[in-house]
Parts: C-alpha cells; sequence; structure tokens
C-alpha cells in the first residue's frame, strides 16, 4: 500500500473542494438567478473539460505553464512559481477539471429554488446575504452537497491529466490512481489490488454517504 | 386621509398605466382577467418590480418616484406580501417562518413574538412547530398572513387570497380579514378575479384590462354606472344594450334614448323605433352611438300594462327559457321589437307562476336606473 499516494490524493481532493466550492457557489448561484446575452457560450465553456480527454485537457495545461511558455516564463520570473512536476500545478489541473461536476449541479440546485421563495424572503426585509442564509443555501443544499461528492471521489480517481501535469515524482505528485498503475507496471498485483478496493471503498462510502444525508435533508423539510 | 397613492405607465415588457389611491384601513380590490396585470401591480408596490414610470406614495413616504430616482427596495419597505401560494419555506417550522419577518427585532425576542403572531390567526404551538408540507392549505394560508403581519407592514397585499382555499377556509379569511381591517388601519390591497368576492368586501374597486385602469370606485358605484362597455363586461353585467342618443327632451333633466339591436341587420325589417326618456347629463352629442345598462333590481315582470308611470317603460316580451333553482328562477326574456336583444332576470315569488316558454309578459324598466356609455369615439 503506498500510503504517501493516498495521503496526497486526499490532500488534492481537499484542497480542490476547497478552492471549487465557494466559487462554484457563488457563479453557480449568479447563473442560476440571471439572464445575459452568451450564457449558453459560458455554459459550454463550463462543461468542456467535461467532454475533453483528460489528457488532451493536461496536454494543453502543460504547454500553457511549462517552463519553456511565456506564461510559464512570466511565473518563473515575476512570481517565482511554477506550475507543472508539483502540487500546485496538480491542484491547478484539478480545479479546472472539475469545473462541470461542480458547476453544474451547484447551477441546477439553485434554479430549482422557486424566485417566489426569493421574493419572499425580500418582503420579509431579509437583505440579500441574510436570504441567502436562511434561504437558498439551505434548500440549494442537497445539490451542494452532491456536487461536493461528485468532484472529491472525482479527484481521488483523476489520471491523465494528474499525469500530464504533474508526472509521476512519488511523494509529490503521485496520486493514488497513478500509484495503481505503476504497481501494475511492476507486476506488484497485491499492492495494486490493495489501493484499488481502498479507492472502491471511498468511492461507495461517499456515494452512500450523500444519499443518506440528502434523504434525512428531505425528510427533515417536511 | 389617503395612506396610498400609486401611479404607473410603461408600455415594456407588459403594459401598464393607470393611478389609484386608497384609506388607511380601507380595502381596495384589483379584479380584471387574467393577465390584466393585477399581479405585476402588486409587484410594483412591493417594489418587486420597477416600472418604467411610477409614483408610489405610503403614508406621505415616497416608495418610488421615477421622476425623482426614487426606489425603496422590498426590504427598505414596510409591506406585507401574502402570495398566491403563500410562498412558505419549505425546509422552515411554520414559527420560524414568521420569525423570517422580525428582522427587526433582537434574536432572542422572535420565537415568542412569531408564536404570537401564529396565536392571532389562530394556530396552536404546535402547529406553530410543523413545516409548511405538514399543514393544510388554510393554515399555511394563515402562516403566510402572520408571517406578512410580522413586519409590521404599511401597506398589505394579498394576491388572490382566496383562489385555493375551500368554501370553508374562505369564510374564515373573510372574518380575519375584516378583523384585520378594522385593527390594522393601513390600506390593504388585494387582487381577485372574483367579482361578488370583491363586491362582498372591499370599500374600493379598481378595474383592470389589459395592464389599464378601466376605473376605479365604490363597487356599489362601479357595478351600477361601468364607465364603459368593456367594465360592464368585465363587472359581469348581463342586461347590456345598444342604442343611439337621440337628444335632450327640452325638460334640462332628460332625453331620448333609441334602443337599436345588438348587431344592425341591414336585411331585417324595419321595426318599430323603441323609444324612451331618461336622465341626461348632457354629455352624449346627438347621434353618437351608445351602449347601455340597467340593474336587475330596476326591472320588473308582469302579466299586463302596468298603469302609466313617471320613470318606467314597459317593454313587451317573450319567455325565451327559465331555469328554476330552488326558490329562485333564472329567466331569459326575448324583447319582441328588437331582434337578439333580451333581458335576463331572477324572478322569485308569485312572478314564477307566469313562466312558461312562449308566454308573452310585459317588463318594467326603472329609465332613471338606467346608465348609459358612450360607444368608443368614431376616428
Amino acid at each position: 500500500m503506498n500510503w504517501p499516494a493516498f495521503s496526497l490524493s486526499i490532500q488534492l481532493a481537499i484542497c480542490t473542494l476547497a478552492v471549487l466550492l465557494p466559487l462554484a457557489v457563488w457563479l453557480g448561484r449568479g447563473l442560476a438567478r440571471s439572464r445575459f446575452r452568451g450564457k449558453a457560450a459560458v455554459e459550454a465553456i463550463i462543461l468542456l473539460p467535461l467532454v475533453l480527454p483528460p489528457t488532451v485537457l493536461g496536454y494543453y495545461l502543460l504547454v500553457a505553464l511549462g517552463a519553456g511558455s511565456p506564461m510559464g516564463q512570466w511565473l518563473a520570473d515575476a512570481v517565482g512559481v511554477s506550475l507543472t512536476f508539483n502540487f500546485a500545478g496538480l491542484l491547478l489541473a484539478s480545479v479546472i477539471f472539475n469545473i462541470p461536476f461542480m458547476f453544474q449541479p451547484i447551477q441546477r440546485a439553485f434554479e430549482s429554488i422557486p424566485a417566489e421563495l426569493i421574493e419572499a424572503a425580500q418582503v420579509s426585509g431579509l437583505s440579500g446575504w441574510q436570504a441567502f442564509k436562511a434561504v437558498e443555501l439551505p434548500l440549494a443544499w442537497p445539490g451542494v452537497l452532491s456536487a461536493m461528492v461528485l468532484t472529491f471521489v472525482h479527484t481521488l480517481g483523476e489520471f491523465g491529466v494528474v499525469l500530464m501535469i504533474g508526472g509521476n515524482i512519488p511523494g509529490e505528485t503521485q496520486t493514488l490512481a497513478i500509484a495503481i498503475y505503476d504497481s501494475v507496471q511492476t507486476f506488484d498485483m497485491q499492492s495494486a489490488n490493495l489501493m484499488a478496493l481502498v479507492l472502491v471503498f471511498f468511492a461507495s462510502f461517499a456515494v452512500a454517504a450523500s444519499l443518506a444525508l440528502s434523504a434525512r435533508y428531505r425528510s427533515r423539510s417536511t | 386621509m389617503t395612506a396610498l397613492e400609486a401611479s404607473f405607465e410603461q408600455i415594456n415588457p407588459i403594459h401598464l398605466s393607470g393611478h389609484f389611491s386608497c384609506n388607511a384601513g380601507e380595502l381596495l380590490a384589483l379584479v380584471g382577467p387574467s393577465g390584466s396585470g393585477k399581479t405585476s401591480i402588486l409587484r410594483v408596490l412591493a417594489g418587486l418590480m420597477k416600472p418604467a414610470r411610477g409614483r408610489v406614495v405610503v403614508d406621505g413616504q415616497i416608495w418610488l418616484d421615477t421622476s425623482q430616482g426614487i426606489f425603496l427596495t422590498p426590504q427598505q419597505r414596510r409591506v406585507g406580501f401574502v402570495f398566491q401560494n403563500y410562498a412558505l419555506m419549505p425546509h422552515l417550522s411554520a414559527a420560524d417562518n414568521v420569525a423570517l419577518a422580525l428582522q427587526h427585532m433582537p434574536k432572542s425576542d422572535r420565537a415568542i413574538e412569531a408564536l404570537a403572531w401564529l396565536d392571532r390567526v389562530r394556530l396552536t404551538e404546535q402547529e406553530a412547530r410543523r413545516k409548511p408540507a405538514n399543514l393544510s392549505g388554510g393554515q399555511q394560508q394563515r402562516v403566510a398572513v402572520a408571517r406578512a403581519l410580522a413586519r409590521r407592514p404599511e401597506l398589505l397585499l394579498l394576491d388572490e387570497p382566496f383562489s385555493a382555499v375551500d368554501q370553508m377556509n374562505r369564510t374564515a379569511l373573510y372574518s380575519l380579514l375584516a378583523d384585520l381591517r378594522a385593527d390594522l388601519k393601513i390600506p390593504i390591497v388585494l387582487v381577485t378575479h372574483d367579482l361578488n368576492e370583491a363586491r362582498l368586501l372591499c370599500d374600493k374597486l379598481v378595474v383592470l384590462d389589459a395592464g389599464k385602469v378601466l376605473q376605479d370606485g365604490a363597487p356599489l358605484d362601479v357595478y351600477h354606472r361601468p364607465r364603459n362597455a368593456r367594465v360592464a363586461d368585465l363587472m359581469g353585467i348581463q342586461n347590456r344594450f345598444s342604442g343611439v342618443w337621440a337628444g335632450p327632451s327640452g325638460n334640462g333633466r332628460t332625453g331620448f334614448l333609441h334602443w337599436t339591436a345588438h348587431h344592425e341587420d341591414a336585411d331585417a325589417p324595419e321595426s318599430k323605433p323603441i323609444v324612451f326618456e331618461v336622465p341626461d347629463k348632457g354629455k352624449i352629442p346627438l347621434g353618437f352611438p351608445v351602449s347601455w345598462v340597467v340593474h336587475p333590481d330596476a326591472l320588473r315582470l308582469r302579466t299586463e300594462r302596468a298603469l302609466a308611470d313617471v320613470n318606467v317603460f314597459s317593454v313587451p316580451v317573450e319567455v325565451v327559457s327559465h331555469r328554476d333553482l330552488g326558490e329562485l328562477s333564472l329567466v331569459e326574456l326575448a324583447v319582441q321589437a328588437l331582434e337578439s336583444t333580451t333581458f335576463r332576470m331572477v324572478v322569485s315569488g308569485s312572478q314564477r307562476l307566469a313562466l312558461g316558454e312562449g308566454r308573452r309578459l310585459m317588463v318594467d324598466l326603472q329609465t332613471d336606473q338606467v346608465h348609459i356609455m358612450p360607444k368608443k369615439k368614431q376616428a
């Protein structure tokens, strides 16, 4: 069992969530409540990572951010940061790759709140922030929760995009999925087996937990 | 003292135009067919919609004045709004729903105050702990009313409050409204498409059609003296007829009304014109086409011609149909001298004995109760 890889995968999943959650709630709610020209285009761009092969996405990120690219050079010279073959690069790739998994369910959840309820909150005197806390977020919560679970499990299982931008540096950019591939390559079927089981367990647990939580949530609101 | 003054003018996205006012402690009903802009006007009053041009003044305070660039948000207006489907928060208990509208109070007092409001609309403490889904429709509505009142509004708005409740709850709601009106001393505006309800409850009617205020006034006034044919139709006035204004009679008080069939048929044989004397306000030019209405109370059915009487004009009619409903009968009577022109009346008592299809009878028409409206101005 490759514990460093396991721990890295968990860290990456938590950090991805931490970056994406506030962004997705803010923008998803905004998209749900507004109509503007080009909204369909914005929604299409959000969906793009879903339809692109992960290796393609990883390739372009590598090309854009690598030390040979203008952006990579500027980052190295001006900011002193490199975004390839390290955790920061992994995180960036993971965030971009998970945008549709996070945004879609959250936007749908906010869309499903009847406009009348938000208006009722306004005429009851609630400010935008108060209405968000007391009405919108609780009502959108099942959608937000399932987006979080989906993103978390999805990050644990990421392979292509992570391999492209992070490489396969044990202890630094080698995630659990990559470690499984590595083990199989070296005919270490026993640890591959164990790690695969861990992923299966995690995924099942996460899905079961999210279903149970949203079921409980629904029963509370009736 | 006028506690609510509202005017608005807008073409897009929905056409709205008109003006009305309402005193404190008065109940004003916005009536009109669906799509006539009733709900939009409530939304303008609540600040949920901003018209292109408009002004709303409540209790001396300007809530909206587009010419001065004043627009108070719903949060800044003390307004109670009871939504058509109540718009209760499904994840909150009845008490918590009411507490939402108590933002002006310290947090610790809100729970007690919410229960007090629910008690006022006759909900028990146990019911107050339930989520909306576990309350009946009537109870949900009372929670919505309590939430609207908890904000201590200066204006109460009710969107179709009676549409979704059964007859028993309706009666309860009528009495609740009557109590509120006496206690609150604020203007109450309600939207309804039920004219009977509006007539029963309101001090003032505002008739809307296609976003336009056609007439406003006391319910009886609007009903007896509709401004035009469209208002008469919207008010469900059935005895509406056509005519031509034949000019003043010379005594300064009355004039002649030439009664014509609804649709003049050129091929129809020339019939003897029906002309009678009605009150004249001197507003209609000679020869101008008019619509006229007469209230059912001013009609009387007889078996023979009455003795000549001032203000009574007797019309020979034939019974077309009659439907007996318990103690009453609905009768349709064709005017013999005019094509496709009928009276509709409700008769009771001994008058019903004369009913029989094809029977020839007389209708006595109280001419001083005739209300004349000029038809649309000719281009």
